[in-house]
């Protein structure tokens, strides 16, 4: 089973606790991230920015994860569909009680495309 | 069984048009490009075209077509039949490589494919190709929905050992994915075939992802990937290649390699708990893509 990129042995079902997946990002540093920056959709006259600053979520360090694994120049970066519904399906469980990240995953689970960036 | 004990054997299923075969194909490349996995497709579909992207032609000759022309399946030489790939994929090419061989099927209307598959399987066998050396993975693209017995043939002679089903968010799609999981619970105890995810090849319809996600988890698998719908493939389709090939840092190479990786280190494989068609009815329901039946309407003409 994978979720978030992670491989969950077998013998742990495909029902991942979200507790498991929080403890696989829990020592990313997201010390030096003050904003996330997400490009939504592909076409020129479609596309908008999106800005993200809740560090106290799930989100954030699952997205700051992602934008930093196998990055080292730390450039814009694809967002991956499977990665980013997932984050967005275990952010509307652990996060739920903020408006902000709940806004956010609710254009994260349209069939736009995004690409991200922090700051 | 032939082949090295090492040999996975798995095999791409799932309703015809759904894009098995571009998915297999791209998948494939990247298996073999991205992670130096060596790999023989057998293209289990009559119309041949489960390796043209590997090896940028229209399609290849299938072992029954030249068995027919030769006079008989013996008169067929292995040279004839299996095919190395062209550019990234050739055996001399740094990285891995595939080998393609196709089944090729009867005229329509006449005779069973499903047999035309186990003679191929049977041909490649006695002719070594499962022993080629530093072979790690063998694919199997299988036509249908398994509603025809021919076609469940990798998985009854327990040829395929790792079914990975291409659906979509669409009803028939599922409808589909549902009857394969049917066929593999079938031969599940008998011959060792287990289910080892959904590849979703979307559609981009809406809540495709959840109700995908949902029909994995009720056949007791996973959603290994959602694949999302690119122009790019049929730009590389054009060109008869894989997206790997056509662009290797597109963003849909990305997906692909990403759907790759997940096979090559996939140890979920699980005997499927396919669930009644009005518990898919439930389901397209739930996630609002069929509307409520009025019951008192059921067979009522518009202008009754």
């Amino acid at each position: 089973m994978f979720v978030l990129g992670f491989h969950f042995p077998a013998s742990m079902g495909n029902h991942i606790p979200d507790e498991l997946v929080a403890e696989k990002i829990a020592d990313v540093d997201i010390s030096d991230v003050k904003e996330i920056k997400l490009l939504m959709g592909t076409k020129e006259r479609d596309k908008e920015w999106l800005s993200y600053t809740n560090k106290d979520t799930f989100l954030f360090r699952a997205m700051v994860h992602y934008f930093k694994e196998e990055n080292p120049d730390r450039v814009q970066k694809y967002m991956i569909y499977m990665n980013r519904y997932q984050m967005s399906e275990i952010s509307k469980r652990v996060d739920a009680a903020d408006d902000e990240t709940m806004k956010l995953c609710h254009n994260l689970d349209n069939m736009e495309q995004f690409r991200i960036e922090v700051a | 069984m032939a082949g090295a004990p090492s040999l996975r054997q798995i095999a791409f299923y799932g309703k015809g048009g759904i894009g098995k075969s571009t998915t297999s194909q791209n998948t494939l490349a990247a298996m073999s490009h991205y992670f130096e996995k060596n790999i023989m497709i057998v293209g289990c579909d009559p119309k041949a075209d489960s390796t043209r992207l590997i090896l940028h032609e229209k399609a290849q000759d299938t072992i029954l077509s030249l068995a027919a022309e030769l006079g008989t399946i013996e008169d067929v030489e292995m040279e004839q039949a299996r095919l190395w790939g062209k550019g990234l994929f050739d055996k001399e090419t740094p990285g891995g490589w595939i080998n393609c061989a196709e089944s090729g099927g009867p005229e329509p209307g006449v005779g069973c494919a499903g047999r035309g598959v186990i003679t191929a399987i049977n041909f490649l066998e006695e002719e070594g190709a499962y022993d080629e050396e530093g072979l790690d993975f063998v694919s199997y693209d299988v036509l249908g929905d398994v509603v025809c017995g021919g076609f469940a043939m990798p998985i009854r002679e327990g040829k395929a050992q790792e079914i990975y089903i291409v659906m979509s968010g669409e009803m028939m799609a599922m409808y589909a994915a549902n009857n394969i999981s049917k066929g593999i619970l079938k031969y599940a105890n008998t011959g060792g075939v287990r289910l080892a995810g959904l590849v979703c090849n979307a559609r981009m319809t809406d809540k495709e992802y959840d109700l995908a996600l949902e029909l994995a988890q009720r056949l007791g698998t996973q959603l290994i990937h959602f694949v999302p719908r690119n122009n790019i493939v049929q730009h590389a389709e054009l060109r008869r290649m894989t997206v790997v090939e056509y662009s290797p840092y597109s963003d849909q190479a990305r997906e692909y390699k990403e759907l790759a990786r997940k096979i090559v280190y996939n140890d979920m494989k699980v005997i499927p708990t396919p669930i009644t068609m009005d518990e898919l009815e439930e389901l397209l329901l739930a996630f609002g893509l069929e509307d409520e039946v009025d019951e008192s309407q059921v067979g009522k003409a518009a202008e009754a």
